[in-house]
């Protein structure tokens, strides 16, 4: 018994691992591409979750699924249209005041229209209940969220890799000068990067809705989750971003397995803390000197 | 720069505030409120605005004031009040100098981030350790104290002492702020490169602006307590971090009292609007995203224009014609106090990057009071040696040695303070600060006061006195107060030259100092140079070969990373090796082409294009045409814009007036994916294929936007029949490939597209003679389909695949004809490519 719950911990941790990856890789993608770091990409996060409570009524628990990443990705589309463009070629840290400030109104913005309460969103009754596998049980929506992530990041790998977008968009993370000289102007492929990014998050806001109370603020500590694992896998790297967010879950699985839930939290902000130290660049990412 | 010293403004305020705001309705714990969050903002700003260093978890200083004040009050008996506030000063200062010192090794958005994980590590530490801190309650009971007949539990008296204490925090900050200490924080937020450069030990200001900063918010985190007479975990969440952030943005990050103004505005709109909504950080929050967005300078920023407007500041153009340029004899600060003898020496430095030896086996020695050149083509080796001498790259293997003292290995800062004088190729000032300021910040890097945090900057008298003479020297005398960044680019180099001066150097490294100048200007910076030479010794990087040749004592030449010949003027003059490194030999190992008779149709016409890099001229009026079905050479000495002028025909050079056009279209003003389309291709030099990627998705980037039918087309198998070694590497990575087959790949990712005209950055260089012989071949195929703008510094082959040349000096054309004309007449040659 003693095994399979800390099985079932360290699993848990996995699954929050994988919520990670699909809010960090998002946060990866459009740092690559733009050089801004979406510090109000927790925020979406927050608005997928409530795009969930929202929709659910009129489409179902799928329905929401499918559809309210869409809409987040719209709003990550408009969002660089309107605010990122001028903040691309200026000192960086102007991008982090701007989106600093656009997570506080965007938090404020779901606050005034849902209020502070945490809403009341439950598992749809398909999803419920457990699975077994011999002596070891877990639960069925959590199982699904795992297959649902998995197959989002290997379909943003194919894409990444095996088609002529990615092709694009990694030859313009390598030099967009030289990419526009070949007749391919880049800007709108920043608005598709960011709307993927951010539709990413939207979707990991939906799929946690059914697990996690949905409040205003519930981006916060996600968004400094994402960071740890972006900084820790590598600013710009792909694989990287994956390993360090199957690693910062396991350590939270870890911690809760050993009963120090309480710590968890804390031991991965250390860890963000003695990377950028040791090692900004990450694990597996590039040296960018705009940022030394 | 505050004209009035902010204390005089600060005690009306102060005295004023606690009345205006109970008139409005408010209380003396809101006016406290005001008062304390000034303080923290103030503290916040003297590291953002101040030096550069964005903090996202202030919060946690201010936090752990609170805590520390909190517990130390509640753990000794009666009602204390200076020990709780001095013990949260003293953690602070311990806390701040600890992690100061590992987090300020790093700058810009890894501080930044850093600074965002200790808060959140910082807020869970208080949250969870409830044993200490009380947890989600927090800590309660605090009282503050009756001091005779003071009672502090009333809000006035509170108010007043809270004030008072401003007070002295306004009064300490402003004499941190205008002393040595401060101006280096200021150069550090400019341009900490520089800082460096002028031998500043950059971490030990910034961990003092850290450990300042933290302190003054501990402050005033300590005061909160003893107000709310409770504190919790929250003022230790990145949102109040965030929202004291927003303090010092929304009043103004350059103002010294802008963040106090930040502070009241907070204070203010959230006691006025949340009578209205439970929302007002929402428009708090819109209004500090208008401000990062349209008024970066904050409130303090937008009162300065405002100001601005209606009690103007002197006009620099006129002050730059009043400037006095009389000669002037060299400051008594610069004479030599040397010997004799070399001053610098490098023996048999080499240095290489993977395979390229870009540096081999370079004997230098500068002997004392001499001007000694270093000159050599493009691609010689000379910018690297440069660097190996300045100590920026470490030389694989050799020694460097100034006055005896070994500079390999040793940092910018250090090597500034051995001796190291360096002026820089692209201009690196301190943008923001005056013309005096930044000569001051270079003469006080070598006196002992520099890191003195009390005394005003200007009470140093030896440091005045220096910088004056300075700038009276170099000729700016008259335009003290102007911002070093609206000077005129000829203003810029002198000034930038006074930097590398003032800090009275061994010996001065000049690093092309007369690029981009007009010739007045170009004559009086090299007397300069040449004055300073009488006192110490000069080595300098020059690509105008004429005023190198009038100038210098001594010459060195360098070719492929060797150096060709070292002696003086005379003997490097009239050596014919030396010649013909930069005009060519008159003979090439590849046979001439046959020329076709080339039609006089035009394909594009340039006209009066003009390209400034911020203030720096670099095309001026450059004119020509290009015909159909021709292969055009773009020559030129280094430095004279023969790069530039094709990046200025795709689009990615600032063009400031003139015209392009091609086919009928109008080229200036559009973005490069547009001017691409309309026909133009690419090889740029080092071909800029991407890497991870194959020969054949590399080509497929290269036609995917570009089949527009502007240009002749291309199939993939007619590339390839162009190409046929690329057939065999189409499924083999780009970086895999050999040099030439690279090129090949750059030549045929160009003509994916529709092609009329092809453009070529230097495609010969680094390949093995019979590549070159190979590509010589494909390109004179080539000129059949679309037509080809060549620029190379291998003159020879330039000339003999090329029918007309267009010759470049100083951004302006200053010959056109025929390709053969040059290649045959060596005369011709040398009076337009040599002397």
């Amino acid at each position: 018994m003693q095994t399979a719950l800390f099985l079932s911990q360290l699993l848990n941790g996995l699954l929050d691992g994988f919520y990670y990856l699909l809010i960090a890789l998002g946060l990866s993608l459009i740092f690559s591409l733009g050089g801004i770091l979406n510090l109000a990409h927790g925020a979406f996060f927050a608005v997928g979750a409530y795009m969930a409570v929202v929709l659910t009524p009129y489409v179902g628990f799928f329905g929401a699924v499918l559809i309210g990443p869409v809409i987040v990705a719209g709003m990550g589309a408009v969002t660089e249209r309107l605010l990122f463009t001028k903040f691309y070629r200026i000192d960086p840290l102007y991008s982090l005041l701007l989106t600093f400030g656009l997570a506080m109104v965007l938090e404020q913005s779901m606050r005034w229209i849902f209020g502070a309460a945490p809403l009341a969103y439950n598992i749809p009754d398909i999803l419920r209940g457990q699975v077994f596998f011999g002596e070891f049980i877990y639960s069925r929506y959590r199982i699904f969220t795992i297959a649902v992530a998995v197959v989002v990041v290997a379909a943003l790998w194919v894409l990444l890799n095996r088609t002529a977008f990615g092709r694009i968009v990694k030859a313009g993370i390598q030099n967009p000068d030289i990419l526009g000289t070949l007749g391919i102007s880049l800007r709108p492929y920043l608005s598709a990067v960011a709307a993927i990014g951010i539709g990413l998050a939207g979707l990991a806001g939906i799929l946690m809705a059914p697990i996690q109370p949905v409040h205003p603020a519930m981006g916060g500590s996600v968004l400094v989750a994402a960071f740890v694992v972006v900084v820790i896998g590598g600013l710009g790297s792909f694989w990287g971003v994956v390993w360090a967010a199957m690693l910062v879950g396991l350590v939270k699985g870890l911690m809760g397995a050993l009963d120090l839930t309480a710590w968890s939290l804390a031991s991965i902000y250390l860890l963000m803390f003695l990377v950028l130290l040791v090692r900004p660049r990450g694990l597996m990412g590039e040296r960018i000197l705009r940022f030394e | 720069m505050l004209r009035i010293h902010p204390v005089l403004i600060a005690i009306p305020a102060l005295a004023a505030l606690p009345f205006a705001l109970v008139y409005m309705g408010l209380t003396t714990t809101s006016a406290t409120e005001v008062v304390i969050f000034a303080m923290a903002a103030m503290g916040l700003n003297l590291l953002v605005g101040y030096t550069g260093l964005v903090s996202f978890g202030h919060g946690a200083w201010f936090g752990m004031g609170a805590y520390t004040a909190g517990l130390v009050a509640l753990s000794l008996p009666g009602t204390p009040f200076l020990l709780p506030v001095l013990a949260s000063l003293v953690l602070a200062a311990v806390v701040s100098a600890g992690f100061g010192m590992l987090m300020l090794r790093r700058s810009g958005v890894y501080f930044s981030l850093m600074t965002l994980a200790l808060s959140a590590l910082a807020f869970t530490v208080a949250f969870r350790w409830t044993d200490v801190t009380g947890g989600e309650n927090g800590l309660g009971g605090i009282q503050r104290p009756v001091w005779g007949a003071l009672d502090l539990n009333d809000g006035w008296s509170f108010y007043w002492l809270v004030a008072a204490i401003a007070l002295v925090v306004i009064f300490v900050l402003w004499r941190l702020v205008t002393s040595p200490l401060g101006a280096v924080l200021e150069a550090i937020r400019e341009n900490e490169t520089r800082a460096v450069a002028l031998g500043y030990d950059v971490l030990r200001y910034k961990l003092a602006a850290f450990m300042m900063s933290a302190c003054v918010t501990a402050l005033a985190g300590s005061l909160l307590v003893f107000k709310n007479r409770l504190t919790s975990a929250e003022p230790m969440s990145v949102i109040f971090s965030g929202e004291l952030l927003a303090m010092v943005v929304i009043g103004g990050m350059r103002g010294y009292l802008g963040p106090a103004l930040g502070a009241l505005f907070y204070i203010m709109f959230r006691e006025y609007l949340s009578i209205y909504t439970d929302n007002w950080l929402l428009w708090f929050g819109l209004i500090f995203m208008g401000f990062v967005f349209f008024a970066r300078e904050g409130l303090a920023g937008l009162g300065r224009q405002f100001i601005e407007r209606f009690f103007p500041g002197p006009e620099t153009g006129a002050a730059m014609a009043d400037r006095k340029t009389e000669v002037m004899p060299l400051p008594p600060m610069l004479s030599g106090t040397g010997d004799g003898g070399a001053v610098l020496e490098a023996r048999g430095i080499g240095k290489s990057f993977g395979a390229f030896r870009a540096v081999d086996a370079v004997q230098l020695k500068v002997m004392d009071r001499t001007l000694h050149a270093l000159i050599g083509p493009n691609g010689a080796g000379k910018t690297t040696t440069f660097n190996l001498l300045t100590g920026m790259v470490p030389p694989d293997e050799g020694t460097v040695t100034l006055g005896g003292a070994s500079l390999v290995g040793v940092l910018p800062n250090k090597a500034a303070q051995l001796g190291i004088g360096r002026s820089f190729q692209i201009t690196s000032l301190f943008p923001d600060l005056s013309v005096r300021e930044n000569v001051r910040l270079a003469v006080q890097a070598s006196h002992n006061g520099r890191m003195n945090p009390w005394r005003s900057v200007r009470q140093f008298d030896e440091i005045e006195d220096e910088t004056g003479q300075m700038l009276r020297w170099v000729g700016l005398a008259g335009i003290e107060d102007a911002r070093a960044s609206s000077l005129s680019y000829g203003g810029q180099r002198l000034l930038d030259l006074a930097l590398a001066l003032a800090s009275r150097p061994r010996l001065l490294l000049a690093d092309e100092p007369l690029a981009g100048l007009s010739a007045a200007e170009r004559e009086r910076v090299g007397n300069l140079l040449k004055q300073v030479s009488e006192s110490l010794p000069v080595l300098l990087v020059e690509h105008d070969i004429d005023r190198v040749f009038q100038l210098s004592d001594h010459v060195t030449v360098m070719n492929e990373g060797k150096v060709l010949i070292d002696g003086t003027v005379a003997e490097v003059r009239n050596d014919d090796r030396v010649r013909e490194i930069y005009i060519g030999s008159g003979t090439t190992e590849v046979a001439e082409m046959a020329h076709h008779a080339v039609g006089d149709t035009v394909l594009a016409k340039i006209e009066g294009i003009n390209v400034h890099y911020g203030k720096s001229h670099i095309l001026q009026d450059v004119s020509f045409d290009i015909r159909e079905g021709e292969i055009l050479a773009l020559l030129g000495r280094n430095g004279a814009g023969k790069s530039t002028v094709l990046k200025a025909l795709l689009g990615i050079a600032p063009v400031t007036s003139g015209s392009i056009e091609l086919a009928g279209r109008q080229l200036v003003g559009l973005e490069s994916a547009a001017i691409a389309r309309a026909g133009v291709g690419y090889v740029p030099q080092g071909r800029g294929l991407f890497a991870g990627m194959t020969v054949r998705q590399n080509l497929e980037l290269g036609r995917i936007r570009r089949r527009t039918g502007a240009g002749s087309h291309w199939s993939e198998d007619e590339i390839l029949e162009f190409f046929p070694r690329l057939g065999e590497r189409m499924d083999t990575d780009a970086d895999r490939l050999s040099g030439g087959e690279q090129q090949m790949a750059a030549v045929a990712r160009a003509l994916s597209g529709d092609t009329r005209l092809l453009l070529l950055d230097e495609p010969f260089e680094g390949l093995a003679p019979a590549v070159v012989e190979q590509l010589f071949v494909s390109f004179d195929k080539l000129r059949d389909k679309l037509s080809i703008v060549i620029v190379d510094h291998n003159l020879d082959l330039a000339l003999a695949l090329s029918d007309r040349t267009v010759a470049l000096e100083t951004g302006k054309v200053f010959h056109e004809g025929p390709s053969r004309e040059l290649a045959q007449d060596i005369d011709l040659r040398r009076k337009v490519l040599w002397l």
